[in-house]
């Protein structure tokens, strides 16, 4: 992993189109501005663990659908 | 080819059956290749079987059967690239079930992390929308008749 100091008002560019912006740190906390192309999506780690957590708990389910087959079935 | 899983006992697949998952489903990277099948000829849930996975397989339902009112997002450029999606006719979405709590049980479908599937060229991906619009538990009372796209 490539690790770098900056200060705040600081910039690291990844490639031609991404550019990481060091804004403010205040205590523990640092506010980060990301300028990314559209094409590229940006999301907190906490997302994809998340739906990486969810989806472990999706794949248990068992063979036996009946609770599923119970639902009302409407319109 | 045959397959052996562990909900389902050994499959018979017809190879353009798979659906090939480039990047995995969240969680579970190694298993690329899938096949979708339905629970039961009545049955609006539809099992989206790992091939490389025998233990592995989700169930799955339509946005459309889960009276979700208005689900819809934009697929962006690098996931329409790796799908090779041209058109909206392609493209079928599926919800990852989860049946959870015990003895109360529960069912909830995924909005956060939609699959879609390129029905033509036979790709699939799980999408990560908005987590500030979509949860990753909605909870599902009951359900109505949508059918799939024909070519699943």
């Amino acid at each position: 992993m490539l690790v770098l100091r900056r200060r705040p008002g600081e910039k690291i560019r990844i490639g031609n189109d991404i550019v990481i912006e060091v804004l403010e740190i205040k205590g523990r906390q640092v506010r980060i501005g990301i300028n990314a192309p559209d094409r590229i999506s940006v999301l907190r780690e906490e997302v994809f663990l998340k739906i990486e957590q969810e989806n472990r708990q999706a794949a248990q389910s068992p063979v036996d659908l009946t609770i599923l087959e119970d639902l009302p079935v409407v319109g | 080819m045959r397959i052996d899983t562990t909900r389902f006992g050994t499959i018979d697949v017809e190879p353009d059956k798979i659906i090939t998952f480039p990047q995995g489903i969240l969680g579970f990277p190694e298993s690329k290749r899938f096949i979708l099948f339905p629970h039961g000829s009545e049955s609006l849930f539809w099992w989206l079987q790992s091939l490389d996975d025998g233990d592995l397989a989700f169930v799955t339902i339509s946005p459309s059967a889960v009276c979700v009112e208005d689900y819809s997002f934009k697929i962006s450029d690098d996931v329409q690239e790796m799908l090779k999606i041209e058109g909206p006719e392609q493209v079928e979405v599926l919800l990852l079930v989860t049946i959870s709590g015990k003895p109360q049980q529960s069912v909830t479908v995924n909005l956060l992390g939609p699959i879609v599937i390129n029905v033509e060229t036979r790709l699939g991906a799980q999408l990560i929308l908005d987590p500030v619009k979509y949860p990753v538990k909605y909870p599902i009372t009951s359900a109505k008749n949508a059918p799939l796209k024909e070519a699943v």
